[in-house]
């Protein structure tokens, strides 16, 4: 049986852990009664006596309030609280220590935060780097290198630990040494979501911080991306968008960092790539681009030296292998492309390639040739 | 009264002789066969019956057994029904012995006493050491394939009662059809413009008998490359040939006018198909699957990352082997199955992955559609490309590609410096004898060990880049050492096509 020794961040987390417990319900009912109390009522089905918590359980307050009561009979709060202080999660409600005051007074403010890792990660400046999690070759570098150049010069690199670009950042931040990276996940501390990032989570857990509104065991279930999303525009000064398509999940992020004024800044990409219709639309519509790490820094206000580009060390292609370089371009392309865009033959273009692969100016990924900056 | 009269009946793609005893004795009018028959063999009682009632001839009211020796191999198919009739005329005394003797017979009767054909003919001819087989008519180019017997046709019962009897001439065999001009059946090369790196592969494949697996989004040109590359095979000879002939025989697939198949065959399997059907096997007779009927030829898989994995990985042993063995509770039987395998396939469910950023499936879904093709199976390919759409320009008024004819030219005498070397192409070259008959240019070498030294390569993988480095340079008419553009050409001609996707 549940003790008295559960605290009030206890008795939260477990409202939190209720089936379809989003950050406004949650918000509703911690707002109508403190947590133990608001315990007690929804484990007596009575949570949507108050016309808060039912508006924001429309249309089925009814059918909610069951639920909940249904999974708090199940549920053990003392277990709950037990897990959690086990795992090493630290539980923080608005007010309390280790809540940002950005959250604090953020017009969508989370209920409950879960953490791991130092909270100090998040005494500094911020950036957010988001994009599309099927990235380019290039987008995946850009992201490395903004996370890697930011984090250098002293600034947290925010991010969502996704697929593609929210890695690459994580993983640039990461390799400079400099600031630690801070990660906003949409599921529980425990859910590693995408499972190929489960070691990459550790890290940026050793350095840095990783946050969820959601408790432990809590499914990656997809409405809690984009409300994810707006912890991490709410969380940084300037939102980078690396690559993004036009109905990307990123857009989800732009809309609430211009909701809050934050500032968008987009990578600018290839006018003819899918992945970067939605960043050249943000740049047409006057977001300020980035061409590198600078460009954030004299955003933000840092002054700085002029980053120094390391001089070219690949060995310069020859003759031979010049005109594939140039027929490949910066976009990806098979051999048949190559063959048709320099008019030489398979067997010319494959020796130009493989020199230059040994140089290090391109790679081959299941039949696609980039160009590697 | 006792007859024997000879016939063959089929297992798998080989013709078993088999010797029809008929026995008339008084006792209680019945007529029983035995001999393990199937049901199609055992229903032959009621065929004869109406086929001598339909022609004239009496049916004994006596006692009939007909056994098929020997006892212990089942017999199937209706193949049995004219050697049967005949041997009940012959115990019967309608028919003098004499007038069988050295004569094997092969044929299905028709209740109006017609004789028909029956699947196999070829294998069953060649089963039979009788001077003189006696078939249905529209089988005479069949059974003539086989070339030691004198094949005589009889188009029913009556027919053949009267050429045997002396009584009429021998009917003539049907003159077969012209052969059609080759030209019109086979797709040329030339329809298929720029394509550059898949006119190679198709070539290369020909040449050294590599396995081909082409990747790319719908409406790239897989399909149409694929259907070009027997017309690039040289023709079938010698055993190859009537190999070829008696699987399609016994499968009773359609074969060409003259009876023998000489042009390699192309089967593009449906990718419904059961694993039976595509290796061979079956209940109740044998039957060669498609790996079989495209012995000496090339096997299409189109879509084949729509084929059940089962499937796909019972490929892998006759790949290797040549040959597959079907083993089932009654019988084990060996098909032929030395195919060139051409594959096709998109890269991902979308088919658009690739092209940067136009694939919209899930990476799950992406996985789980490359799993389909098992490591091995990947491995055995040796020319792995991916094709893409041709650019609109050489669609619409570029110049047509090379011909058929002189790629096909190459093709042959790739293939004879191949034999020289006492293979049958160049994928068959022992790994042992690389050194001495594929030799690397210095260049050659580096390109290779800076792969090996990356980890892009596996020592396999060089043994593999070698063979198909050496039928380039054979197709470029240099026989010596392989130099760079070959390795460095092979090596582009088998991309990962599945490569682990790394997160970020």
């Amino acid at each position: 049986m549940t003790g008295p020794a559960v605290p009030a961040e206890g008795w939260a987390a477990a409202l939190a852990g209720l089936p379809g417990m989003g950050p406004a319900r949650l918000r509703a009912v911690l707002d109508a009664w403190p947590p133990e109390e608001a315990w007690a009522h929804v484990a007596a089905g009575t949570a949507c006596s108050r016309p808060g918590v039912a508006l924001a359980c429309r249309p089925d307050p009814a059918g909610a309030a069951a639920q909940w009561r249904a999974a708090a009979r199940r549920a053990s709060v003392g277990d709950t609280w037990d897990a959690h202080r086990r795992a090493g999660v630290t539980v923080s409600l608005p007010g309390g220590p280790g809540f940002p005051d950005e959250l604090r007074v953020d017009p969508e403010p989370p209920a409950i935060l879960f953490s791991r890792g130092d909270p100090a990660a998040l005494d500094g400046r911020r950036v957010a780097i988001v994009g599309t999690r099927r990235c380019t070759r290039y987008g995946r570098e850009v992201a490395y290198e903004l996370g890697r150049d930011l984090a250098s010069s002293g600034v947290r690199v925010v991010s969502g630990l996704a697929l593609g670009v929210d890695g690459a950042a994580h993983r640039g931040a990461l390799a400079s040494g400099g600031a630690p990276p801070v990660a906003i996940v949409g599921s529980g501390l425990d859910v590693v979501y995408p499972p190929a990032h489960r070691a990459l989570w550790e890290q940026v857990a050793d350095a840095g911080l990783v946050l969820s509104e959601a408790p432990l065991g809590a499914r990656p279930e997809p409405w809690r991306f984009p409300v994810r999303n707006r912890v991490i525009a709410a969380l940084a000064e300037v939102v980078i968008v690396v690559e993004s398509r036009e109905k990307g999940g990123s857009r989800h992020t732009v809309e609430a960092a211009m909701a809050r004024d934050r500032m968008v800044m987009a990578v600018p990409g290839s006018v003819r790539s899918p992945v970067s219709s939605y960043t050249n639309g943000l740049l047409a519509d006057g977001c300020h681009p980035v061409r590198d790490a600078l460009d954030v820094l004299v955003a933000l206000g840092l002054s700085t030296a002029p980053s120094v580009r390391a001089a070219e060390e690949r060995p310069a292609p020859g003759p031979e292998e010049a005109p594939v370089l140039e027929a490949l371009g910066w976009e990806a392309a098979t051999l048949d492309d190559l063959c048709a865009r320099s008019g030489r033959s398979p067997g010319q273009v494959s020796v130009g390639l493989a020199r230059l692969q040994v140089g290090g100016w391109v790679a081959e990924r299941a039949g696609w040739w980039e160009r590697v900056t | 009264m006792i007859a024997t009269i000879p016939s063959a009946t089929l297992l798998g793609v080989e013709g078993t002789p088999v010797a029809v005893e008929v026995h008339v004795s008084k006792g209680l009018p019945g007529f029983t066969v035995v001999g393990l028959p199937d049901a199609s063999c055992r229903e032959s009682r009621d065929r004869v019956r109406a086929a001598l009632l339909s022609s004239d001839l009496p049916w004994l009211l006596k006692r009939v057994t007909v056994n098929l020796a020997p006892s212990s191999v089942r017999k199937g198919g209706a193949g049995l029904d004219l050697p049967i009739a005949v041997g009940l005329l012959v115990a019967s005394e309608d028919l003098a012995a004499e007038a069988v003797a050295g004569c094997g017979f092969i044929g299905e009767l028709g209740l109006d006493g017609s004789i028909r054909r029956v699947p196999g003919i070829v294998p069953l001819v060649a089963a039979l050491s009788t001077r003189v087989v006696v078939v249905p008519p529209d089988c005479f180019a069949e059974a003539s394939v086989v070339g030691r017997h004198k094949v005589r046709v009889a188009g029913s019962l009556s027919e053949l009662l009267a050429a045997l009897r002396g009584d009429a001439p021998w009917p003539d065999p049907p003159v077969a059809a012209p052969a059609p001009p080759e030209a019109a059946s086979a797709p040329d090369l030339a329809d298929v413009r720029g394509q550059a790196v898949g006119r190679t592969a198709v070539e290369v494949a020909a040449a050294g008998g590599h396995h081909l697996l082409l990747s790319g989004p719908p409406g790239a040109g897989k399909t149409m490359l694929a259907r070009r590359l027997p017309g690039l095979l040289p023709p079938l000879e010698g055993d190859d040939a009537l190999t070829a002939t008696r699987i399609h025989s016994a499968a009773a697939v359609a074969l060409p006018p003259g009876g023998l198949v000489v042009r390699p065959p192309f089967r593009a399997p449906h990718h419904g198909a059961s694993a039976v059907a595509l290796i061979g096997g079956g209940t109740g007779y044998m039957r060669p699957g498609e790996i079989s009927l495209s012995h000496c030829g090339v096997l299409f898989m189109d879509e084949m990352c729509e084929f059940p994995a089962t499937v796909l990985d019972a490929l892998r042993q006759p790949i290797e082997e040549g040959v597959v063995r079907v083993c089932r509770a009654r019988a084990t039987v060996s098909f032929p199955a030395r195919f060139l395998l051409v594959g096709a396939t998109n890269p991902c469910p979308c088919g658009e992955s690739g092209s940067a950023g136009l694939c919209r499936c899930a990476l799950a879904a992406r996985q789980r559609y490359n799993r389909r093709l098992s490591g091995p199976l990947l491995d055995r390919f040796d020319l792995r490309v991916v094709v893409s759409r041709p650019d609109p320009a050489s669609v619409m008024g570029g110049p047509p590609g090379e011909a058929t004819a002189p790629v096909a030219a190459r093709v042959a005498a790739a293939r004879e410096l191949a034999r020289e070397r006492g293979v049958r192409c160049n994928a068959e070259l022992p790994a042992a004898r690389l050194d001495a008959l594929a030799p690397l240019t210095a260049g050659a070498a580096r390109v290779l060990e800076h792969r090996l030294r990356a980890g892009l390569l596996s020592a396999r993988g060089v043994h593999r880049i070698r063979r198909v480095a050496r039928t380039i340079a054979d197709l470029g008419g240099a026989p010596g050492p392989v130099d760079e553009e070959n390795v460095c050409l092979a090596l582009s001609l088998r991309a990962e096509l599945a490569p682990v996707e790394l997160a970020a």
